[in-house]
């Protein structure tokens, strides 16, 4: 039972840091521009001054 | 992006000859067709972004001349707050600007980095596919005038911030709706962790303690979602009890509450069933569900605002002496306003100076000149062709001859014929059937063995979890979709497939659709009076005179040229005295149709003549589209003895001409009322309603903005195989819709009698739940690995 409990502690937990990361991620408008996301990997030399 | 040779290396325009142009580059000359696209390259050398040439999938918009004249008159409007944005904390403001030009993720880079470095300017984001560049700026350090300046600078146009409250809003509902999915999505994660245990439980036994901890923790998670996601249905439905027309959202709000409400009742009392998976479970997929339509939704309103993009923004105004350049929305009826040649219309109205030719091709849909002189009217966003003129204002905004045909544009989309897809009347009825059935089975399960009641119940529940049923038909959409993605084929509308496999008749615009679109020189006498020509015909923007120009490559261009409207343009060639332009006005013997007269002062006039070619790939398509057992159509503005010629080359026998927006929207409801399902292929304005209203429609890629959103599928290229390719996909996707559907209808007809008479455990129900899912989803990526048949066969 007591592993259940611990189990269950750190699901909650990491499911709780999932969904922070995923409003964090929303707030800052990276799904507004999908196309433009995908295409920027190829971009491979350091961003500008 | 390969430029052909003698081809601006900024926007891939032929270079005239006599240009000599060039930016330095890695120390290699590269040549540009102007002056504008010139300072583009340079400004993006310059300030490092070269990089942008080797990562756009697009050329380059053609920078526009007077780029002084544009900021000038952006910077009229500095001093107005209302067009700053949105006011941020410590007086920062978000600014979105609808930005034409913006073609792929290069421009997009590219104004980023370009923005960013300007002083005051905090950070930039660019959205591809709706074109907004969104600004977060400090007033204090910077001006208005200086961000758009920015953006003309690399070519790019910004159109004033009028629309950007409404978009704003969009946006924010659109991360709302994301948020309800994602902790919808998460939540249906945990709990569906602890349904597992509480089903191995059920199978190999669990104790009483442990058993109503998970329960106890799926309630826990269950609850916010219930509350965060699930709360919209709930609202939907008390607004559309309120309102006495029962919505999806009742019985949605209904399923959700009852098993919920059943779970807690079941779980307080002590006996541990519950089925809060189910509950998040359906929250999760219906938010999904919601999500997507709010997102077709949104593109749809976007087809209001390509509208308003076609008339100007700014006008030239007549004060007295003065001329100012406003806001074409300050216009008032009454005022004078100047509209250089190349410009369109600001606004309604009457010549009351000069004489011009104006290209209507937005009301008419067909590329050519009409003479229009003083007295005469003209219609805002149509374009002045040759001769400035002043114009005294008699409608504007809203009252505009274009306005009125976007709201004919909306009304089409709203009395579209709803083309129901089979789930979003079909999946409440099963759940609310569903539901029923638990509770017949629960019920009966009392007279027979109460202690398995419940057992029962939840195999009724899980063995019938309308997944096999709810994918059946979205898996089969997504992949062939995606398979359309793969053919250059992009569909705008949710329903858009569907409405496909329906269609039975195919109606064609001509001109731009059917045919190139622009006029081919034919014939001409010889390669002497058509080097001759051609140095008139390259000053002119009349629409045979760049075909005479077009064919006769670079070359040199006559002096001391004048154009006159409605009749032609007169010059010094080779140190004689010529004209091009009507037979009437060179003085020949004209037979009419398309030709242009040209002839030296005192010589007997030539004759050049004119087509809009027949695309290459026309009369195959006809001829496959017949074959599938489609009826074809042609319909166009142009005159009749043009569209028979072209009807014929393609092999079309039915065929309207002159038709008008109004009579090709009219004629297709006639279609539609005689029993047809009509496919509508245009790319003009005036077939922007018809598209619209079709039953199904498509566009071509290079489509003005107005007609590409208001269609159900956008092909990209040109080819118009892409027609038939389509229609062979939704039949094939029809196929194995009704396969899956079939398959997951006898896969209940089967599984839930099973469960209900109580020889299922929960266990064996989630097994055959899954495995179900898996064989509709197979069966649809069937679509992806499918062969079309060639255009050849």
């Amino acid at each position: 039972m007591t592993v259940l409990v611990w189990m269950m502690a750190a699901a909650l937990l990491l499911a709780g840091v999932a969904l922070g990361a995923f409003i964090w991620s929303l707030r800052t408008g990276q799904y507004d521009d999908p196309a433009g996301s995908a295409a920027r990997i190829l971009d491979d030399q350091p961003p500008l001054p | 992006m390969g430029i052909a040779e003698n081809a601006c290396f900024h926007c891939g325009e032929p270079i005239s000859a006599g240009t000599a142009l060039y930016v330095q580059r890695d120390g290699q000359q590269r040549a540009v067709c102007c002056a504008g696209c010139q300072a583009v390259a340079e400004l993006i050398f310059r300030s490092g972004l070269g990089r942008y040439y080797q990562f756009r999938q697009e050329l380059g918009r053609k920078a526009e001349a007077g780029l002084a004249h544009a900021i000038a008159a952006w910077e009229g409007c500095d001093a107005r707050e209302s067009l700053w944005g949105a006011e941020l904390a410590d007086g920062r403001r978000e600014l979105l600007l609808q930005t034409e030009g913006i073609r792929c993720a290069a421009c997009a880079w590219l104004i980023r980095s370009h923005l960013e470095k300007l002083p005051g300017v905090q950070s930039t984001q660019v959205d591809t596919a709706t074109g907004y560049t969104r600004i977060i700026w400090q007033p204090k350090e910077t001006r208005l005038s200086r961000l758009a300046a920015g953006l003309m600078e690399l070519g790019y146009k910004p159109h004033l911030p009028l629309a950007g409250a409404e978009e704003q809003g969009r946006q924010e509902e659109r991360r709302e709706s994301m948020k309800r999915v994602g902790v919808a999505g998460l939540g249906m994660m945990q709990v569906m962790m602890y349904a597992v245990g509480l089903y191995a439980g059920d199978a190999f036994g669990i104790a009483v303690a442990e058993r109503s901890f998970l329960a106890w923790v799926s309630l826990a998670v269950t609850l916010p979602v219930l509350l965060y996601s699930g709360r919209v249905f709930f609202e939907g439905a008390w607004r559309s009890l309120r309102a006495r027309r029962p919505g999806m959202d009742v019985p949605v709000a209904l399923a959700i509450a009852l098993a919920f409400l059943a779970s807690c009742y079941h779980f307080f009392r002590g006996d541990g069933e519950v089925w809060f998976d189910s509950v998040v479970m359906f929250i999760f997929f219906l938010s999904l569900g919601r999500h997507m339509e709010m997102m077709l939704r949104h593109r749809n309103l976007q087809a209001g605002a390509a509208l308003a993009r076609l008339l100007p923004e700014w006008a030239e105004r007549i004060r007295g002496e003065r001329r100012e350049t406003v806001p074409a929305g300050d216009l008032e009826s009454g005022d004078r306003v100047v509209v250089r040649a190349g410009e369109s219309f600001p606004a309604d109205g009457h010549i009351c100076a000069g004489a011009t030719e104006v290209d209507e091709a937005l009301l008419t849909g067909e590329s050519r000149a009409v003479a229009r002189v003083a007295g005469d009217l003209v219609i805002a966003g149509t374009i002045n062709l040759s001769q400035p003129v002043e114009v005294e204002v008699t409608a504007c905004g809203q009252d505009t001859a274009v306005s009125s045909m976007g709201r004919l544009l909306l009304r089409a989309q709203a009395t579209r014929p709803a083309t129901h897809s089979l789930p979003a009347w079909l999946v409440p009825a099963f759940i609310v059937s569903v539901l029923l059935i638990a509770a017949a089975t629960w019920l009966g399960w009392q007279y027979v063995d109460p202690s398995r009641a419940f057992s029962a119940m939840l195999a009724v529940l899980v063995v019938s979890c309308p997944c096999a049923l709810s994918l059946a038909l979205p898996v089969v959409h997504a992949a062939a979709s995606r398979r359309l993605l793969d053919e250059g084929i992009l569909l705008t509308r949710g329903d858009a497939l569907h409405a496909l496999n329906e269609v039975d008749t195919v109606v064609f615009d001509k001109t731009g659709t059917l045919t190139l679109g622009e006029p081919v020189l034919t014939g001409h006498p010889s390669a002497d009076a058509l080097a001759h020509a051609a140095m008139l015909a390259r000053a002119s923007r009349h629409p045979f005179s760049r075909a005479i120009a077009r064919a006769a490559g670079s070359g040199p261009v006559a002096s001391t040229i004048i154009e006159h409207p409605g009749e032609g343009v007169s010059g010094v060639v080779d140190g004689r005295e010529a004209r091009l332009g009507s037979a009437a006005y060179v003085g020949a013997a004209g037979q009419g149709g398309s030709e242009l007269w040209f002839a030296f002062a005192g010589d007997a006039p030539v004759a050049f003549h004119f087509e809009d070619a027949l695309r290459p790939e026309a009369k195959e398509t006809i001829a496959r589209l017949r074959k599938m057992g489609l009826s074809v159509e042609l319909l166009s503005g142009d005159s009749s003895e043009r569209v028979a010629i072209a009807a014929a080359a393609a092999g079309i026998d039915a065929w309207r001409a002159a038709a008008t927006p109004v009579s090709k929207a009219q004629r297709l409801s006639e279609l539609e009322k005689a029993g047809r399902k009509v496919l509508m292929v245009g790319d003009g304005l005036n077939d922007a309603a018809a598209l619209a209203g079709a039953h199904a429609s498509l566009a071509p890629g290079g489509a003005v903005d107005v007609s590409r959103l208001a269609s159900d599928c956008v092909y990209s290229g040109d080819s118009l195989k892409s027609v038939a390719l389509i229609i062979e996909v939704a039949r094939a996707a029809r196929r194995r819709m009704r396969e899956n559907f079939a398959f997951a209808a006898l896969y209940n007809l089967i599984a839930v009698p099973v469960a209900v008479v109580g020889w299922a455990t929960p266990m064996v129900a989630a097994a055959a739940m899954s495995l179900s899912s898996a064989i509709v989803t197979l069966n649809a990526l069937r679509l992806s690995i499918m062969k079309l048949e060639d255009g050849a066969s």
